[in-house]
This record gives structure tokens, sequence and C-alpha cells, in this order.
């Protein structure tokens, strides 16, 4: 896992990608018990291409370069398949700009917040979001100003009393 | 709604705090555990006839 977490550094620090931060499943366990996934999801803000438009191409050729070679919709990368997303609103670019840095064995990563995550969840609206809403609202510690202010600010209130009365 | 007996209800107590105790582990630790899921769930996945790949945890 920490060499996969370098390689993801490495690619940020030599401007393939702008950003990351772990999301998903794996984002969930950082704040609650351990969930099983075979994917990390990691979120990215990639940089613009000249025709404007988000494409993974470039990302996917460096790591192509590095021998790591695509599964499905991951790419495998020291020995685990990596999901990346990249930054599709104005929700998920915020939860990757205060993204938080944590330390993960000899190598610091990003990790969303848990009130990004769990309003992110709540965007998706998929029954497991649904179950990941209410585990996190459980166990993790969530800063309620905070997420009722991200809940408002991105129109989630309606799903939020609607998950959660 | 029937009641729980207390005895049930005292091992739905002590579930709920396993979790609990679970989600305030080390990161690191956390996904270890994942690991650890996903050798047991692989198998049965497998017969299913999906492709999982188990994590490499310790590669350095």
């Amino acid at each position: 896992m920490q060499a996969t977490l370098r390689v993801l550094r490495n690619l940020e620090n030599e401007g393939v990608l702008q950003r990351f931060a772990i999301g998903g499943a794996i984002a969930a366990t950082f704040y609650c018990e351990p969930l099983a996934t075979f994917d990390l999801d990691v979120f990215v803000i990639l940089p613009v291409t000249e025709s404007g438009l988000i494409s993974l191409a470039g990302l996917y050729a460096a790591l192509r370069q590095r021998g790591y070679e695509e599964e499905g919709d991951c790419v495998v990368i020291e020995g685990i398949p990596v999901q990346f997303l990249p930054a599709y609103n104005a929700l998920v670019e915020e939860a990757l700009r205060e993204a938080r840095e944590q330390p993960f064995g000899e190598v610091s990563t990003r990790v969303l917040r848990a009130e990004h995550l769990l309003a992110i969840a709540l965007q998706t609206g998929r029954p497991k979001d649904r179950e990941r809403v209410r585990m996190l609202l459980e166990q993790a510690e969530i800063e309620r100003p905070l997420l009722m202010e991200i809940v408002r600010r991105h129109g989630l209130e309606a799903r939020w009393t609607a998950w959660t009365s | 709604m029937d009641e729980l007996r207390p005895e049930i209800a005292a091992l739905f107590r002590a579930k709920e705090a396993r979790r609990l105790r679970l989600a305030k582990l080390p990161f690191p630790e956390k996904v270890r555990i994942v690991v650890e899921l996903q050798k047991m769930v692989a198998p049965l996945l497998r017969q299913r006839g999906r492709t999982v790949r188990v994590w490499d945890f310790d590669a350095r």
C-alpha cells in the first residue's frame, strides 16, 4: 500500500496530476470500521488539456510508462487496483481542495474529509451510499456545522432530510 | 413490536461496541483488515465469475 501511495505522490510532484485524494470505501474506512472493497478510489484534479477536455489519457500513459497496466476500470499500481475519478463537479472539487494530509507508514497521503465523503454519498444517492451516510454519522467524528454548510451549499438538503429523518 | 430478550440486546450492544472499537484503530491497521476481508471474500466472488485481486498490502 505504501508503494502505491508513493507512486500517487510522485505523479502529483511531477505534475501528471494536480492533486489527488483517497475517496470511496477506503476513505470511509479511515473514519469508520473497515469495509470490504477491492478498488482504491482516488479522486484527481488533472492538468487542463489543450482542448479543454478532462481526460485520463495522459495519466494512464504516464502509468503505462512506469509499467502499470490497466485492469478493467482500474490501473494496478504496486499490486493495488486504483480507480481514478476526475473531479466531476463543484462538490468533488471542493472535497479535493480541502482533503487532509495523513501519514500512512513512511509516506504521506491525502484523504477526503468525512463531511465531504458524506456529502458525496448523499449526492451519489445509491443504496450503498445511504448505508455509508448512516455509518459515517454513527462512527465518524463529524463537524455538524461544516457538514450542514456543505449540504446547503451544494443543494443536498432534500436528500439529507429524506435519509436522516 | 416484540421486545428483544435482554441477553440478545446485550449481544447487539457488544457488536456495536466492537464496530466503534474497530473504527478507532489506526488507518494502516484498518487497511490490513480490509485485505484480510478481501482474502475471505475473493474465493466466493471468483466462483461467481468476478475477477478480483487481493491487495499487496506490504509492497513498500
